[in-house]
Formats: structure tokens, sequence, C-alpha cells
């Protein structure tokens, strides 16, 4: 890794707070306009090398995640009730290194269509929620989003569904190659005269900007890629970052504080390094895109006299909002082998009933994929039905794993106030800093979309020919790896969090870009939005600096 | 983590770091290669001790997980040596928990033997009263723990105790290979390839 180091004295012109999806796009845009970029990442940098094939450390061990170990949440359902510590898994969890999430996530890369931008104005207020339009439509996304495909990386095919919303150009790289799901899900859908088509995702399919092709090796979902195949920013946006040479990552370096001056500018930021020393980095401006539960818990950590309830915050609204995406899967078993466990995880999707339709009786829209969920033990533990959950009829299920597949749904998750991720009042984590504490319940229409889009799949996999399908269960969700809405976008002050710049309403030289920033959940797959947020966020950033305007 | 496991690491660390991705694509196959070569000795069997369990605890394990997944005409937990993962994890990485489980496990046995006086231990019965015992308790945190613990030591890497033989990823149709190249299974080997929509469906 090259780059430059600062020292603590220096006064930089950006401060990133987090390396992940959003920091590591902010910190090359910032540093190719040519300004000082120090990003600070909580936690280490791993290579390529050092990513394994070990289901039990990733997937159960959290190796990669915030660990519940030393940071740990509670967890709610409403605000009557005492939240709890989370056990062995967190609920909002996150993969804490450089490259975020973005190393060990599926890489499904869908674009937010037009109406995910417009959807109050379209469908009229739901009540009880904090349904809103975004302050920016898809037009103004649109290059952002090409910019995400061809700089980033993502492999599709453009055309290809009746409900994708306009390009200015087709994709850089072909789509990966179909799987046996795929196929089926292919088969199943058009039969009912759906619409499937190749899954864009931001894994090369072909060598891409230096990197190889996807190997199959079919350790996406919950991994870092040996191969760097998987468009992650560890191995895309932050080497272009560094190689500015204005740049330097510096990673073990847990931000905890934002501090902020009589004038009400922000001067700096305290952070942990490694060996949990203290140190207060300089700095003329900050960009918190540390994810849509941390960044939120970063501004409520960062109170003092002048900000009681915490910085930026003066809309009430850091940390509501709280949205994570339905998700749902149904199960099938087919005639013959489909070896699921080879390739990447997704490679056919339909879109047919992205949109919300008033006639359904509830809101929400959403997407099916094809999928594996996803290795062989997540597969055992979670996929059979609790009738098949141990003995002969368990084991016979295992041995027909090699002819299952699963679809799963991605869904609306409608805005509520009371939905949030705050500063539990009485536990700490292993810095002493107060920890997470997440209230979240679904929303009604959430659960019942989640349940339509559900019949659907098990619709498709009939059609398909499966010799045996099942669902699996819909209830309240008690966490995700999808973290949105908590420093909502908007124009107004009083109802939301960052401007459409993503400037924080309050602070002038405080910036908060991640999923965070969504004012509405989309369908699913939130990164490629937040990518082509940053991207946007970052240009816009750098001409303020540049305009003397921060 | 053994010579041949380092040398691996070496090697995929000088491949990604400094040589660089562009080297990596030319080198492909061999990389492949290697990553295979180093995967199979990272996988390898750990010798099967008990090092936790007591003999006799170690028989009412086995029988346990036995009946989560039974042997039969194939492999079940018995010949995976599920046994062994569960004695080798709660002496590495679930340490944390091994008071824990052996607690469940002496609640079990002293459970077992109010209901059952005059039988030795669990794994003596029969294996239709195994059966029937078990699905008395499978709501117990205990039954929960063993279930985990079981598929765990069935599929996880081999070099973490269970999965002996891999017989386990041989249960499941798992092969743990780097690399792969379509077609992947039977349904996609003759596709076609992606027919697009006639414009007039598109909105």
């Amino acid at each position: 890794m090259s780059g430059r180091t600062f020292a603590p004295r220096d006064t930089v012109d950006f401060i990133v707070v987090g390396s992940g999806a959003a920091g590591g796009v902010m910190a090359r845009e910032l540093a190719q306009a040519g300004l000082d970029v120090l990003v600070l990442e909580q936690g280490p940098r791993f290579t390529a090398a050092d990513f394994k094939h070990d289901e039990l450390a990733y997937w159960f061990n959290n190796e990669l995640l915030n660990s519940p170990d030393d940071s740990p949440q509670t967890f709610r359902s409403t605000a009557q009730q005492q939240a709890t510590r989370v056990g062995d898994f967190p609920a909002l969890w996150y993969a804490r290194m450089v490259g975020g999430s973005s190393n060990h996530f599926t890489a499904n890369f869908w674009r937010f269509h037009e109406v995910d931008f417009r959807e109050r104005s379209l469908l009229g207020t739901i009540p009880g929620t904090s349904f809103a339009d975004w302050p920016i439509d898809y037009a103004e996304m649109e290059p952002y989003y090409t910019k995400v495909e061809w700089e980033v990386g993502v492999s599709g095919l453009a055309g290809a569904s009746p409900f994708d919303p306009p390009r200015s150009k087709p994709y850089p790289m072909p789509p990966l190659p179909v799987k046996s799901s795929g196929v089926l899900l292919e088969r199943g859908a058009r039969k009912l005269g759906l619409h499937p088509f190749p899954a864009p995702m931001a894994i090369a399919s072909v060598p891409y900007r230096g990197r190889p092709a996807c190997a199959h090796c079919g350790f996406c979902i919950g991994f870092g890629c040996e191969m760097q195949a998987k468009s992650s920013t560890l191995y895309t946006m932050i080497p272009e970052a560094e190689a500015t040479g204005r740049c330097e990552v510096r990673s073990e370096s847990y931000v905890f504080r934002i501090e902020t001056n009589e004038r009400n500018r922000v001067t700096g930021v305290r952070y942990f390094d490694r060996d949990r020393r203290e140190h207060f980095q300089k700095a003329r401006a900050v960009v918190v895109c540390a994810n849509g539960a941390e960044s939120a818990r970063l501004l409520l950590m960062s109170a003092d006299a002048r900000h009681p309830d915490g910085l930026a915050n003066s809309s009430g609204l850091v940390g509501r909002n709280l949205m994570f995406n339905t998700y749902a899967e149904v199960h099938a078993v087919f005639e013959h082998e489909l070896n699921e466990y080879k390739s990447v995880q997704v490679t056919r999707i339909v879109h047919d009933f992205y949109d919300s339709d008033p006639k359904r009786g509830f809101y929400g829209g959403g997407g099916l994929d094809s999928r594996i969920g996803p290795n062989p033990i997540a597969w055992s533990l979670f996929a059979p039905p609790p009738e098949r959950s141990w003995g002969s009829g368990f084991k016979e299920l295992l041995e027909a794993m090699p002819r299952a597949m699963v679809v799963a749904t991605h869904g609306t998750s409608l805005p509520l106030e009371s939905n949030r991720v705050d500063l539990d009042p009485e536990l700490k984590d292993a810095w002493g800093l107060p920890a997470m504490r997440v209230t979240y319940k679904d929303h009604p229409d959430d659960l019942a979309m989640s349940r339509f889009l559900q019949d659907r799949a098990v619709e498709i996999m009939q059609a398909a020919g499966a010799q045996r399908v099942w669902r699996g269960p819909v209830t309240d969700a008690v966490g995700s790896p999808h973290l949105l809405g908590t420093c909502r976008m908007g124009d107004d002050p009083q109802s939301s969090v960052v401007d459409r710049h993503h400037r924080t309403h309050d602070v002038r030289n405080l910036f908060v870009c991640d999923g965070s920033s969504f004012v509405t959940s989309g369908r699913g797959q939130p990164t490629m939005t937040i990518q082509a947020l940053a991207f946007r966020a970052g240009e816009h950033i750098a001409r303020f600096a540049k305009q003397g305007e921060i | 983590m053994n010579k041949n496991e380092t040398s691996r690491r070496q090697f995929l660390r000088a491949t990604g770091g400094m040589l660089g991705a562009t080297w990596i694509g030319t080198h492909w196959p061999a990389l492949v290669a290697a990553a295979e070569h180093a995967h199979q000795v990272a996988s390898g069997a750990v010798e099967q001790t008990l090092g936790i369990l007591s003999p006799t605890q170690a028989r009412d394990v086995e029988a346990v997980a036995a009946q989560i997944v039974p042997s039969g005409d194939t492999p079940g937990a018995r010949e995976a040596g599920v046994v062994y993962f569960i004695d080798h994890v709660h002496a590495g990485p679930y340490a944390a928990r091994a008071a824990e489980f052996l607690a469940g496990l002496a609640d079990f046995q002293a459970d077992f033997a109010t209901r059952n006086p005059g039988v030795t231990s669990f794994a003596d019965l029969p294996d239709g009263a195994q059966l029937a015992y078990l699905k008395g308790i499978e709501t117990t945190p205990f039954f929960g723990t063993m279930k985990f613990l079981t598929v765990l030591g069935l599929l996880a890497l081999p070099s973490y105790g269970g999965n002996a033989g891999k017989l386990g990823w041989k249960l499941v149709g798992f092969v743990d290979q780097h690399a792969w190249t379509p077609p992947f299974g039977h349904y996609d080997r003759d596709y076609p390839g992606f027919v697009p929509y006639p414009k007039e469906q598109r909105s």
C-alpha cells in the first residue's frame, strides 16, 4: 500500500470516517480532486491472501464482523421494552475492515428505479410513518450509477429487464455465467409471464481494471474475495485513492468523537489506535461514512454542551427511521443436481413486483432472486423446516442439497421514527463507550409484502417443476446488514439530518454519506445506491472545498 | 499453522500484494493450483483424541449427534467424527462456552438417569428408545446446542476436528475446490442463452 502519511499536528483537508462502500469512494473522489484525505478505519487491513474458505470462522465466529464480544449491542422491538443484550451474532452487522461490508457482501448491484425517489408523491402519505420523497431524483443519480458500474466494476446485461430505468451506458462487463438456479428461476418465471433477467453483480466476469475474473469458487456472501474479483473498495477505490499520493488509510483507528468549537465548526476527531491509545486528529472538514448504524452512533456520542442531543441532531432524527429491507426465502428441491455451492450467489432476478400496487391493499414492492443460502453449514441450519430439523428426515434433506436452491425475496421497509439506533444507557463496549441500542419492529405492510413476494416465489418454483417446495419463516426482523435511513437526506432541517449534498444541516463542515442518507429503503441491495450517492456527494463536496464553501 | 500453510500464505501474499492483480491474471492457473493444494493442506484432518470430554461423556455426545444425523446407507455424524469436533472446539474457539456446554451435558445426563432408572447412560439405550427420548427434549437449549454443534462438526473444515475424511461434505455433495467452470449443474448445461423480451413489452 502506498500513499501519504499525515501527522497528528497536520490539519488535513478531510477526514473520512470509514473505508467501506461509501468511504472508499469518498476518499478516492476527494483525493483525485486534489484534496488531502485521511481515512480512519476501525478495522484491520487484510489482503486477498488473508481471506479463507472457512464458513465456521466467518459465518459463526464473526471473524470479519463487528463482534458482540467487544462491540455488544442491545435490542428491543419497541421503546416500551427493556432492551436486552444480543448474544452470539450482532443485530446490526457489518464487516469491520478496510473496505468494510463491500468485502463480505453478495455484490447484488441493482440500481434503484425512478419510483424509489418519489413514491410519496406517487402514492400519498402513509399514516404513522415518515414516508417521504427524496430531495433528488433518478435522473440526477443516473450518471453516478453509471460511474459505479464502470469505475467500481459491475457485470450485467443492459436492456435485459423491461423494468430497468433509463441508462446512459451499457455495463462494462457481460453478466456472469448463469447457474442452474438461474435457469430454473427463469424457466418458472417465464412460464408465468414474468420477465426474469441476468443479475447485475459487482463481480468481474472478465478481467477488469487490473483485476482477474471470478473463478466461481462460490464463497461470496459473508466472505472476502481471495481472487480480487469482487469489486470491493479494498481492491478498487482504496488503492486508487492512495495512488494519488494525497490519501492515507489509517486502519485500526476507532473514531469515537467529533469535536466542534464555539463557532460550531468541526475541528477534528478523537480516535483510539490499535493499542487503545487516544489521539486527536485535526481536520478542516469531516465526512462520516461509517455505515447506517455507526454513523448515527458516532454523532450521538459526539454530544456536548452545545449539542446535548448529539451532533447535527437539531431535528432529533439522528438514529431514527432505521430501515433494513425485508428478506424471506422459498426453498425448492429439483430432480437433478444444481450444485449451487459453485459460483456467485445470484444469476437471475425478477422485478415484475418492484412497484407498489394499491390493489394489493398494502404498500410495498420487491424483487426475487435465485440463490443458495449460501454454504453447507448455513443451509443445513437455516433451510430445513422444523419437522425435518434433525433425524432421518433431516439427513435426507442434507443429501438433497446438491439438488436444492433458494428463491430469496427482497422488499421495502417503511421508515418509522420509532425504529432507531441510539446509545444504550448502561452497556459499554470494550473501549468503555456506550453500546449501540437497536429498536426495531417491521411495519405490518413490510411483512405483508414479504409474504406476497414469497407466494410469487412458490409459484415460480412450482412452475419450474420443483419436486418439493417449502417456505422459510416471515417474522419481525431482529437485525440486518442493510443499515439505512438513520441520518436521512432532505431539504427541510426539521425533517432531515443532511441536505441534498450530504452536508449536515447543523454543522457546515460536517458531512454524512452512506446508507444512513436513504430516505426510503428501496427494494434491497442498497450498496449500489450507497456508492452512487458517494460519487455524487464526493463531487459536490470537492467543489465546495475548492470554492471556499466549507 | 503448519509449514505448508505458512508457505502458501507467503506465496499468496506475494502474488496479491507485490506482484499485483495483472500478474494474477496472467498466472491464473498457477495461482489456482497453489490455492487448491494449500486448501487441501489447510483442511486436513486432525487427530481423533479427546481433550475435554471424558469417555462416558463422549459416548453420550456421540449418541445424541448420531440421532441428529444418523448413520445408515451413508455415513452420519458418528462416522464424520462430530464428537471430536465438539471436544476440540471447546478447547479452542469455543473455550469460553466450554463450562456452559459441560453443565448442559451434566444436566442432560442427570435428567436421563432420573427418568431411566437402571439404564447406565443414554448411549446404552436401543436406537428407537434414544430417538423417543430426544423427541421429548428437542425444545431444550442443550438439544439446540447439540444440533448446532453437530451440523458444525459435520460440515466445518476438517481442521476443526470433525468432518473426518470430508464425509460431511460428501454427504451434502460439496466439493472444496477454489475454481469451477460452467456448466455448474444439470440445468445450466444446455442453456441456450438469454432471450431478450420483445420491445412492446417494455415500459
